[in-house]
Protein backbone atom coordinates (compact mmCIF):
# COMPACT_ATOMS: atom_id res chain seq x y z
CA UNK A 1 0.00 0.00 0.00
CA UNK A 2 1.42 3.39 -1.02
CA UNK A 3 -0.34 5.12 1.81
CA UNK A 4 1.05 5.60 5.27
CA UNK A 5 -0.25 7.01 7.97
CA UNK A 6 3.09 8.79 8.71
CA UNK A 7 2.01 11.21 5.60
CA UNK A 8 -1.01 12.57 7.77
CA UNK A 9 -1.45 16.30 8.31
CA UNK A 10 -4.12 16.09 10.72
CA UNK A 11 -5.84 17.96 8.56
CA UNK A 12 -8.70 15.74 7.85
CA UNK A 13 -10.28 16.79 4.57
CA UNK A 14 -6.19 17.39 3.67
CA UNK A 15 -5.67 14.25 4.83
CA UNK A 16 -9.03 12.91 3.23
CA UNK A 17 -7.95 14.22 -0.25
CA UNK A 18 -4.00 12.71 0.08
CA UNK A 19 -5.33 9.30 1.27
CA UNK A 20 -7.47 9.53 -2.11
CA UNK A 21 -4.48 10.39 -4.29
CA UNK A 22 -2.46 8.08 -3.15
CA UNK A 23 -5.24 4.83 -3.80
CA UNK A 24 -6.03 6.37 -7.32
CA UNK A 25 -2.15 6.46 -7.85
CA UNK A 26 -1.61 2.76 -6.64
CA UNK A 27 -4.47 2.04 -8.73
CA UNK A 28 -2.87 3.34 -11.76
CA UNK A 29 0.54 1.79 -11.07
CA UNK A 30 -0.90 -1.56 -10.83
CA UNK A 31 -3.01 -1.39 -14.17
CA UNK A 32 0.35 0.65 -15.54
CA UNK A 33 2.66 -2.32 -14.51
CA UNK A 34 0.27 -5.28 -15.17
CA UNK A 35 1.53 -8.35 -17.59
CA UNK A 36 -2.13 -7.44 -19.63
CA UNK A 37 -1.21 -6.00 -23.46
CA UNK A 38 -0.80 -2.45 -23.58
CA UNK A 39 -3.71 -1.72 -25.79
CA UNK A 40 -6.03 -3.59 -22.85
CA UNK A 41 -4.47 -1.30 -20.31
CA UNK A 42 -5.50 1.63 -22.54
CA UNK A 43 -8.73 2.77 -21.31
CA UNK A 44 -7.97 2.46 -17.37
CA UNK A 45 -5.48 4.15 -18.32
CA UNK A 46 -6.67 7.34 -19.76
CA UNK A 47 -9.87 7.13 -17.36
CA UNK A 48 -6.95 7.32 -14.20
CA UNK A 49 -4.92 10.40 -16.50
CA UNK A 50 -8.24 12.27 -16.82
CA UNK A 51 -8.94 12.06 -12.86
CA UNK A 52 -5.53 13.04 -12.04
CA UNK A 53 -5.75 15.68 -14.76
CA UNK A 54 -9.05 17.07 -12.31
CA UNK A 55 -8.52 15.91 -8.95
CA UNK A 56 -4.65 17.28 -9.04
CA UNK A 57 -6.02 20.91 -9.60
CA UNK A 58 -8.63 20.52 -7.42
CA UNK A 59 -6.49 18.91 -4.58
CA UNK A 60 -3.95 21.80 -4.98
CA UNK A 61 -6.56 24.64 -4.43
CA UNK A 62 -7.77 23.07 -1.22
CA UNK A 63 -4.11 22.79 0.26
CA UNK A 64 -3.41 26.20 -0.82
CA UNK A 65 -6.50 27.31 0.64
CA UNK A 66 -5.73 25.83 3.84
CA UNK A 67 -2.00 27.43 3.91
CA UNK A 68 -3.27 31.24 3.16
CA UNK A 69 -6.42 30.35 6.17
CA UNK A 70 -3.37 29.61 8.39
CA UNK A 71 -0.70 31.92 7.28
CA UNK A 72 1.60 29.64 5.82
CA UNK A 73 4.74 31.76 5.05
CA UNK A 74 6.11 28.97 2.39
CA UNK A 75 2.43 29.32 0.73
CA UNK A 76 4.32 30.96 -2.35
CA UNK A 77 7.19 28.70 -3.12
CA UNK A 78 4.68 25.62 -2.31
CA UNK A 79 2.18 26.52 -5.04
CA UNK A 80 4.83 27.42 -7.43
CA UNK A 81 5.60 23.38 -6.59
CA UNK A 82 1.84 22.83 -7.36
CA UNK A 83 1.86 24.49 -10.66
CA UNK A 84 5.18 23.05 -12.20
CA UNK A 85 3.25 19.61 -10.97
CA UNK A 86 -0.20 20.59 -12.49
CA UNK A 87 1.95 21.56 -15.74
CA UNK A 88 3.86 18.53 -16.13
CA UNK A 89 0.69 16.58 -15.84
CA UNK A 90 -0.92 18.89 -18.66
CA UNK A 91 1.98 18.61 -20.95
CA UNK A 92 2.58 14.76 -20.35
CA UNK A 93 -1.22 14.33 -21.16
CA UNK A 94 -0.93 16.30 -24.16
CA UNK A 95 1.89 14.63 -25.73
CA UNK A 96 0.10 10.83 -24.98
CA UNK A 97 -2.88 11.78 -26.91
CA UNK A 98 -0.46 13.34 -29.69
CA UNK A 99 1.55 10.21 -29.58
CA UNK A 100 -1.45 8.00 -30.18
CA UNK A 101 -1.30 6.64 -26.35
CA UNK A 102 2.60 5.50 -26.55
CA UNK A 103 3.51 3.54 -23.56
CA UNK A 104 6.84 4.77 -22.90
CA UNK A 105 5.42 8.12 -22.11
CA UNK A 106 3.09 6.84 -19.62
CA UNK A 107 5.71 4.43 -17.87
CA UNK A 108 8.20 7.68 -17.52
CA UNK A 109 4.91 9.08 -16.37
CA UNK A 110 4.18 6.77 -13.62
CA UNK A 111 7.50 6.60 -12.60
CA UNK A 112 8.22 10.44 -12.09
CA UNK A 113 4.73 10.89 -10.49
CA UNK A 114 5.71 7.95 -7.57
CA UNK A 115 8.27 9.44 -6.37
CA UNK A 116 6.96 13.08 -6.92
CA UNK A 117 4.20 11.97 -4.99
CA UNK A 118 6.04 10.40 -1.88
CA UNK A 119 8.05 13.14 -1.22
CA UNK A 120 5.93 15.77 -1.34
CA UNK A 121 3.32 14.45 0.88
CA UNK A 122 6.29 13.33 2.99
CA UNK A 123 8.53 16.13 2.86
CA UNK A 124 7.04 19.28 1.19
CA UNK A 125 3.14 19.19 2.86
CA UNK A 126 5.22 17.97 6.38
CA UNK A 127 6.28 21.37 6.55
CA UNK A 128 2.59 22.81 6.75
CA UNK A 129 1.98 20.43 9.71
CA UNK A 130 4.91 21.59 11.51
CA UNK A 131 3.97 25.25 10.77
CA UNK A 132 0.53 24.93 12.40
CA UNK A 133 2.13 22.90 15.16
CA UNK A 134 4.04 25.30 16.19
CA UNK A 135 1.45 28.01 15.94
CA UNK A 136 -0.49 25.56 17.89
CA UNK A 137 -3.21 25.69 15.25
CA UNK A 138 -5.93 23.52 15.28
CA UNK A 139 -7.78 21.26 12.60
CA UNK A 140 -9.87 24.15 12.33
CA UNK A 141 -7.37 27.45 12.14
CA UNK B 1 32.70 25.45 -2.85
CA UNK B 2 33.20 22.00 -4.05
CA UNK B 3 33.51 21.01 -0.67
CA UNK B 4 30.36 22.36 0.62
CA UNK B 5 28.45 21.26 -2.91
CA UNK B 6 29.95 17.74 -1.79
CA UNK B 7 28.67 17.58 1.70
CA UNK B 8 25.14 19.60 0.81
CA UNK B 9 25.13 16.35 -1.66
CA UNK B 10 25.71 13.74 0.87
CA UNK B 11 23.71 15.05 3.87
CA UNK B 12 20.85 15.87 0.78
CA UNK B 13 20.94 12.37 0.04
CA UNK B 14 20.50 10.91 3.32
CA UNK B 15 17.63 12.98 4.30
CA UNK B 16 16.12 12.08 0.51
CA UNK B 17 16.80 8.34 1.32
CA UNK B 18 15.48 8.66 5.02
CA UNK B 19 12.10 10.42 4.32
CA UNK B 20 11.43 8.14 1.24
CA UNK B 21 12.53 5.19 1.91
CA UNK B 22 12.56 4.97 5.61
CA UNK B 23 16.78 4.38 4.96
CA UNK B 24 18.49 6.11 7.58
CA UNK B 25 22.06 4.07 7.76
CA UNK B 26 24.13 5.87 4.62
CA UNK B 27 27.70 6.27 4.70
CA UNK B 28 29.81 7.99 2.04
CA UNK B 29 33.57 7.27 1.12
CA UNK B 30 35.44 7.99 -1.97
CA UNK B 31 34.52 6.69 -5.31
CA UNK B 32 37.17 4.04 -6.67
CA UNK B 33 36.61 4.71 -10.28
CA UNK B 34 32.84 4.73 -11.79
CA UNK B 35 32.82 1.25 -12.96
CA UNK B 36 28.99 0.46 -12.95
CA UNK B 37 28.65 -1.31 -15.63
CA UNK B 38 24.33 -1.91 -15.62
CA UNK B 39 22.74 0.85 -13.39
CA UNK B 40 20.99 4.57 -14.07
CA UNK B 41 23.20 7.12 -14.67
CA UNK B 42 21.67 10.84 -14.15
CA UNK B 43 23.51 14.02 -15.14
CA UNK B 44 22.68 17.37 -13.49
CA UNK B 45 24.10 20.84 -14.66
CA UNK B 46 25.21 23.70 -12.60
CA UNK B 47 24.63 27.19 -14.43
CA UNK B 48 25.50 30.54 -13.02
CA UNK B 49 27.84 31.75 -10.81
CA UNK B 50 28.83 27.89 -10.65
CA UNK B 51 29.79 25.93 -13.71
CA UNK B 52 29.56 22.14 -13.90
CA UNK B 53 28.16 18.56 -13.35
CA UNK B 54 26.72 16.51 -11.27
CA UNK B 55 26.42 12.90 -12.02
CA UNK B 56 24.78 10.67 -10.03
CA UNK B 57 25.39 6.77 -10.75
CA UNK B 58 23.31 4.06 -9.25
CA UNK B 59 23.63 0.54 -9.93
CA UNK B 60 20.37 -2.00 -11.47
CA UNK B 61 20.07 -3.33 -7.57
CA UNK B 62 19.82 -0.22 -5.88
CA UNK B 63 17.59 1.53 -8.57
CA UNK B 64 15.45 -1.44 -8.47
CA UNK B 65 15.48 -1.59 -4.70
CA UNK B 66 14.67 2.17 -4.35
CA UNK B 67 11.26 1.51 -6.69
CA UNK B 68 10.71 -1.41 -4.73
CA UNK B 69 10.32 0.13 -1.46
CA UNK B 70 8.52 3.39 -2.72
CA UNK B 71 5.68 1.51 -5.05
CA UNK B 72 5.45 -2.08 -2.58
CA UNK B 73 5.06 -3.56 -6.28
CA UNK B 74 7.84 -5.59 -7.88
CA UNK B 75 10.64 -4.88 -10.58
CA UNK B 76 12.74 -7.02 -12.02
CA UNK B 77 15.24 -5.03 -14.14
CA UNK B 78 15.95 -0.98 -15.26
CA UNK B 79 12.79 -0.13 -17.56
CA UNK B 80 11.33 3.46 -18.36
CA UNK B 81 9.26 3.16 -15.02
CA UNK B 82 12.17 2.60 -13.01
CA UNK B 83 14.97 5.29 -14.63
CA UNK B 84 12.07 7.78 -14.64
CA UNK B 85 11.66 7.31 -10.73
CA UNK B 86 15.00 7.44 -10.17
CA UNK B 87 15.70 10.40 -12.21
CA UNK B 88 12.90 12.01 -9.70
CA UNK B 89 15.00 10.79 -6.90
CA UNK B 90 18.18 12.28 -8.03
CA UNK B 91 16.15 15.77 -9.15
CA UNK B 92 14.96 16.04 -5.32
CA UNK B 93 18.25 15.32 -4.06
CA UNK B 94 19.47 18.06 -5.99
CA UNK B 95 16.75 20.17 -5.38
CA UNK B 96 17.73 20.13 -1.67
CA UNK B 97 20.83 20.73 -2.21
CA UNK B 98 19.63 24.18 -3.79
CA UNK B 99 17.61 25.17 -0.74
CA UNK B 100 20.35 24.39 1.87
CA UNK B 101 22.73 27.15 0.05
CA UNK B 102 20.20 29.33 -0.53
CA UNK B 103 22.82 31.45 2.02
CA UNK B 104 25.88 31.36 0.18
CA UNK B 105 25.05 34.20 -1.93
CA UNK B 106 25.92 32.58 -5.59
CA UNK B 107 23.06 32.51 -7.82
CA UNK B 108 23.24 29.72 -9.54
CA UNK B 109 20.62 26.93 -10.71
CA UNK B 110 20.75 22.96 -11.72
CA UNK B 111 19.41 22.25 -15.10
CA UNK B 112 16.83 19.64 -15.25
CA UNK B 113 18.32 15.76 -15.05
CA UNK B 114 18.84 13.85 -18.46
CA UNK B 115 19.61 10.86 -17.95
CA UNK B 116 22.81 9.71 -19.93
CA UNK B 117 26.62 9.31 -18.95
CA UNK B 118 28.90 12.12 -17.85
CA UNK B 119 29.13 15.12 -20.23
CA UNK B 120 33.16 14.21 -20.87
CA UNK B 121 34.23 17.64 -20.49
CA UNK B 122 37.13 18.82 -18.95
CA UNK B 123 36.31 20.80 -15.43
CA UNK B 124 39.23 22.05 -12.85
CA UNK B 125 37.76 20.90 -10.05
CA UNK B 126 35.86 17.97 -9.48
CA UNK B 127 35.08 15.26 -6.28
CA UNK B 128 33.53 11.63 -5.91
CA UNK B 129 32.19 9.81 -3.69
CA UNK B 130 29.99 6.08 -2.94
CA UNK B 131 27.48 6.32 -0.40
CA UNK B 132 26.44 3.00 1.19
CA UNK B 133 23.08 2.21 2.21
CA UNK B 134 20.93 -0.85 3.36
CA UNK B 135 19.66 -1.82 -0.43
CA UNK B 136 23.17 -0.85 -2.09
CA UNK B 137 25.63 1.78 -2.98
CA UNK B 138 25.30 5.24 -5.26
CA UNK B 139 27.53 7.49 -6.42
CA UNK B 140 28.04 10.77 -6.95
CA UNK B 141 30.83 12.78 -8.89
CA UNK B 142 30.56 16.62 -8.73
CA UNK B 143 32.67 18.52 -11.60
CA UNK B 144 32.95 22.67 -11.33
CA UNK B 145 35.03 25.16 -13.14
CA UNK B 146 36.85 27.72 -10.66
CA UNK B 147 34.19 30.16 -9.08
Amino acid sequence: MLWKEQYKLGVSRIDAQHRELFRRVESFLQVLRSEESWNNKIPKINETLEFMKRYVVEHFQDEEEYQRSIDYPGYEAHKQIHNGMVDYVQEVSMQYQQSNENEMLMQQFGGRLLAWLINHVAAEDQRIADYANKRGISENG
Amino acid sequence: MVDNLYRAFVNATRDVFNLMLNISEIKDHPADGFKIENGVDISIGIVGDLNGEVVYRFPASTSINMVKIMSGMQFDEIDAFVASAVSEIANIISGNVLTALSGENLNYNLLPPVQSNSDDKEYENGKSCCIDTSIGEMCLEIKLNSE
